[in-house]
């Protein structure tokens, strides 16, 4: 006999119950190779993953709840910004700037303003000037702290989604071409990039990392044809700061050699 | 390798009831083992900041009921009018806005209430309302003026005065929380 829809729903919630329990919002790094044992006795995956580990030593993993593309983005962008001062500073001002474009584009102020503060808040407290002998390994512990309080987190996610959304209202022309069918981008901004856990595809990436001009490398391990894993660079031709992997359906954070 | 978005909502006009899993008791852990601390005061700074914004700068037709708001912040009563020139001209309305610890991340629970529920096709006569950024396409960006918004445009674009098709049905066996209805979203242009 069929499932009901009913039983469906239920269970769905019983398995994001038990993710969300299972998994932190963002790990601690863990060898990359650990992909081998959960892929063992597959070769499509084994082959690639073979190759994968030439280039990479480390995976984050985040929480698969539909956030993950911009909570990997975001500890990753700003893990490499704790070490890069002027980068920093330049994102911090272009952060703080941001708010009032959003404003200007229509976004109302004050459920904005909320998010705006808590993800200056965050990036102020990972400030590169602000610490003392200790240095990056003080702020690598504060920067996964703050990451793993849902309070922090979810909060720059948000932000994160806003920023998307604004850019895609700024050059709706350009991004209305990777929308099929009849969602305007209106529709598309509203039902698949501001709402909390909608997954992100290619036109999130592009839109978020020319809006913040970080470069991001996606490695695709997937089905695809060949043994070796495909990357793409986002937006074309950029140099990558934050490096990404993605299995159908979900972004972990990788760390080059 | 830039990969194309398709429209695949389903528009039949349809609701199901969900049964809803057990409550935990125990309060949920954080990473760290810790107990998550739900941030009280940053859910009630958020309200009390979008009351005063709605107290001054109210959307035309749409008045708080302050009595109600200042006994519990949680819950709010809200007065819509429906709008000249459009089906509801003359009728008044009264939503009922419930907040949980978790808003602006979860979505608030809104229904009409009182003595007149409008004849609509969106509108169940126990005043459930389908409007898809109630549920799903709910974005902590949004608020409770927005919600008003998009209730009195829809009400205000409607071009006959009738029920949905399946609402004696979901009248006689929906959960008393519309946001336990799995909604499948009728179509925007009626």
């Amino acid at each position: 006999m069929e499932p009901k829809d009913e039983e469906i729903m239920k269970q769905q919630r019983e398995i994001e119950k038990e993710v969300c329990d299972s998994t932190p919002l963002v790990s601690e790094k863990i060898s990359l190779s650990c992909l081998r044992t959960e892929y063992m006795g597959d070769d499509v995956f084994s082959a690639k993953i073979q190759d994968l580990l030439k280039k990479y030593k480390f995976i984050r993993r985040t929480r698969p709840d539909g956030n993950c593309f911009f909570r990997a983005f975001a500890y990753s962008y700003l893990e490499y910004l704790i070490t890069n001062y002027t980068a920093y500073q330049e994102f911090r001002k272009l952060a703080e700037s941001s708010k009032d474009k959003l404003v200007e584009l229509g976004f109302p102020r004050f459920t904005l303003e909320d998010f705006h503060e808590t993800f200056m808040e965050v990036i102020k407290r990972v400030d590169p000037d602000c610490t003392g002998a200790e240095g990056s390994e003080k702020l690598q512990n504060e920067l996964h702290q703050i990451f793993n309080e849902q309070g922090y987190s979810d909060y720059v996610v948000v932000y994160l989604r806003l920023i998307t959304s604004g850019k895609l209202q700024e050059e709706a022309e350009f991004y209305q071409n990777f929308i099929e069918g009849s969602f305007t981008i209106e529709e598309f901004r509203h039902q698949e990039v501001e709402p909390m856990y909608k997954e992100s595809d290619h036109i999130h990436i592009i839109a978020l990392c020319t809006a913040i001009g970080a470069g991001v490398r996606v490695e695709y391990l997937d089905r695809g044809e060949g043994s070796t894993v495909k990357a793409h660079d986002f937006p074309e031709g950029s140099e990558p700061k934050v490096y990404l992997i993605y299995r159908p359906g979900h972004y972990d954070i990788l760390y080059p050699n | 390798m830039l990969k194309l978005f398709k429209k695949t909502k389903d528009k039949i006009p349809k609701s199901e009831i969900i049964i809803e899993p057990k409550e935990l008791k125990t309060p949920p852990l954080s990473k760290c083992g810790k107990p998550l601390l739900l941030d009280n005061t940053r859910w009630e700074r958020r309200l009390h900041k979008e009351l005063m914004s709605l107290i001054k700068e109210p959307p035309p037709g749409v008045t708080v009921d302050t009595e109600s708001v200042q006994q519990n912040l949680s819950e709010w009563k809200i007065n819509i009018k429906g709008f000249e020139g459009t089906l509801y001209e003359g009728e008044d309305f009264q939503l009922l806005f419930k907040f949980n610890n978790k808003y602006p991340f979860d979505s608030p629970e809104v229904t009409f209430i009182g003595n007149n529920i409008p004849v609509h096709p969106h509108v169940y006569s126990n005043g459930h309302i389908c409007l898809s950024i109630l549920t799903e396409d709910w974005s902590p960006a949004l608020s409770v003026q927005s919600v008003c918004l998009s209730i009195a445009s829809m009400l205000s674009s409607c071009r006959e005065k009738k029920r949905p098709p399946d609402n004696t049905l979901y009248v006689k066996t929906c959960n008393k929380n519309p946001k336990k209805t799995k909604w499948w979203y009728h179509d925007d242009s009626v």
